[in-house]
């Protein structure tokens, strides 16, 4: 045994609190070195004595007037915490208020971006989209959105959509269609009449 | 740490802003068009005009701003009465196939007329952007019902009705005048006039082979109104009702003429829950259809009306039929003369023409007018 376990790991050890990895070589060496086990005994044998005077209490012991010392010391303590070291921070906006102020400030930043770049037959279309949904869910349910391109006839002329977003959309050179027609194959007509001239020009858009 | 995560979050939102509104700034070019009319066109190009078109780039598309003003020459030997452009930005896209036909016309060879039009089409960018919309001409039809033109848009078609509704109802206008004066001439210019302007226009839209409503299903049965003289009778109809959805329109029509029928169109009008009835679409049929039998007809499709419509009754009526050899009947002003025709729907484009040259020029601009035919 050239080298002697340490104080403080022979006192770990004869506690029996060593970790499971380090005790078989510690009991190994104490075994066999005559000092180290010498050392062992001795927390052992100090252990035994402070537990039998641990087992001693003072003689008319007031556990009442004991806990509410405790209390009131307690009390004391974090009084005496908060007039030497009070608050740094100042008392900010509460979280919840930050969080909603962020979304709203997003909320504008998308809404404007939205108005610079979107087409305006996109936004209208979405605003259908929107009005319709609301008045099912207010009148009939839930309706489900369609999948494929729709053709539409109104009296402001005829449009092609898919999605919610115009595909094709026909309108009047500096006028409002005379006349509009659907057909159930997917397609529309609407037609219009050049007010000087009275030429008839009829665009169509199709959805195949 | 957290302050970082923030600033770097808006610095990435605002560099997407940026970039929308750059895209919004730049994103918008010129419209690269080409104008294709084969070699032995009857009609040839003396000059187009494209001002206001333009592409705008809008997610994975370029959203195309189609207005074009062509000048064309009738360079055939025979007057042309109408014509068929089709519009290109992408043939088999959703979106991206226009036309502009010009019907009513009078056009005598050398003589020049304009075709103009407004269409907003789309074009996936991946299609790439040379050129990115395409004009090309579909077919024209002569005073002699002749025809030219690849017919792609089934515009021979529908350019026949068009031309066989006008003949008809300046035949009718001429009549009138000849027994009724320039009195009875006005008086029908007028009322055509006050039809057109009470015509009822409702939203309708219509969708291929979907159900997009949960309400509870029920059928209804055409009425139909008949016409004696039609080659062609509607027998059998319903329709399945769900809320403010028509879907999927069974016919049963028979072939009463020695012909052939080959295609047909029927007119469906819809009446909600207040009585109002309205053309809501045409319901066509391509078909070989034999003298003296009967055939069913059925639409995958569905028309969709205002959320606060309720469908409550259906009336069909036949609109037009071909026939094998390529001629076509069409409702006489008689058979027309129906108090809900009347009522529903909208004149011939001719008509439409001659009332709009009442209005703006007078009855002696009308008269003029019916002398040149």
């Amino acid at each position: 045994m050239s080298k002697h376990v340490t104080e403080a790991d022979l006192a770990v050890y004869a506690a029996g609190d060593v970790s499971w990895w380090a005790q078989p070589l510690t009991r190994l060496h104490v075994s066999r070195c005559a000092v180290c086990k010498g050392r062992a005994e001795a927390y052992r044998a100090d252990q035994q004595r402070i537990r039998e005077l641990a087992t001693d209490l003072p003689a008319g012991l007031d556990w009442d007037r004991l806990a509410a010392e405790i209390h009131a010391n307690i009390r004391v303590g974090l009084e005496a915490g908060e007039c030497v070291a009070p608050r740094t921070g100042r008392r900010g906006i509460p979280a919840g208020w930050r969080v909603a102020a962020a979304m709203a400030g997003f909320t504008a930043l998308l809404i404007s971006a939205w108005w610079l770049n979107m087409p305006a037959a996109q936004t209208a279309s979405l605003g259908r989209a929107m009005k319709a949904m609301t008045h099912w869910q207010i009148s009939r349910g839930l309706r489900f959105e369609d999948s494929g391109p729709l053709v539409e006839a109104t009296a402001a002329g005829i449009e092609l959509r898919e999605n919610g977003s115009a595909l094709a959309v026909t309108h009047g050179v500096n006028s409002r269609p005379v006349a509009v027609s659907l057909s159930v194959q997917g397609s529309a007509r609407a037609r219009y009449i050049d007010s000087d001239t009275g030429q008839v020009t009829i665009t169509s858009v199709y959805a195949q | 740490m957290r302050s970082r995560l923030i600033a770097a979050f808006f610095s990435s939102v605002l560099m997407a802003y940026a970039q929308g509104f750059g895209q919004q700034s730049f994103g918008q070019q010129s419209l690269d068009h080409r104008i294709d009319l084969p070699h032995d066109a009857p009609v040839s190009l003396v000059g187009d005009e494209w001002g206001g078109s333009a592409a705008n780039v809008r997610g994975g598309a370029f959203v195309l701003d189609v207005r074009v003003a062509l000048s064309l020459r009738n360079s055939s030997q025979r007057r042309i009465h109408g014509i068929t452009l089709a519009v290109l930005a992408q043939e088999t896209a959703p979106g991206g196939k226009g036309s502009i036909s010009v019907p009513s016309l009078d056009v005598a060879p050398g003589e020049s007329f304009s075709v103009r039009g407004d269409l907003h089409l789309l074009r996936p960018i991946s299609a790439g952007s040379t050129p990115m919309v395409e004009v090309e001409l579909d077919g024209v039809l002569f005073d002699d019902l002749t025809f030219y033109g690849p017919d792609k848009l089934h515009s021979r078609r529908t350019m026949m009705v068009w031309e066989l509704e006008a003949r008809r109802d300046r035949r009718y206008f001429k009549t009138l005048l000849e027994q009724a004066g320039r009195e009875g001439l006005q008086k029908e210019l007028v009322g055509s006039l006050s039809r057109d302007a009470d015509r009822p226009q409702f939203n309708v839209q219509t969708v291929r082979g979907r159900a997009t409503n949960t309400d509870p299903e029920h059928e209804v049965q055409f009425a139909f109104l008949r016409f004696p003289e039609a080659p062609v009778e509607p027998m059998d109809g319903m329709a399945r009702i769900a809320g403010n959805e028509a879907r999927t329109p069974k016919l049963v029509v028979h072939n009463r003429s020695d012909r052939i029928v080959r295609y047909l169109e029927m007119g469906w009008i819809v009446r909600d829950q207040q009585g109002r009835e309205f053309l809501a679409a045409s319901v066509p049929a391509e078909m070989r259809l034999p003298p003296r039998s009967s055939s069913q007809i059925l639409q995958d499709a569905a028309l969709r009306f205002d959320p606060r419509t309720s469908v409550e009754g259906m009336t069909g009526f036949i609109s037009s039929v071909e026939f094998m050899d390529g001629s076509f009947w069409i409702p006489s002003r008689e058979e027309l003369d129906d108090p809900t025709l009347r009522r529903v729907v909208a004149p011939s484009p001719e008509e439409q023409r001659l009332v709009q040259i009442y209005r703006k020029k007078g009855l002696n601009a009308v008269i003029e007018e019916l002398k040149k035919f």
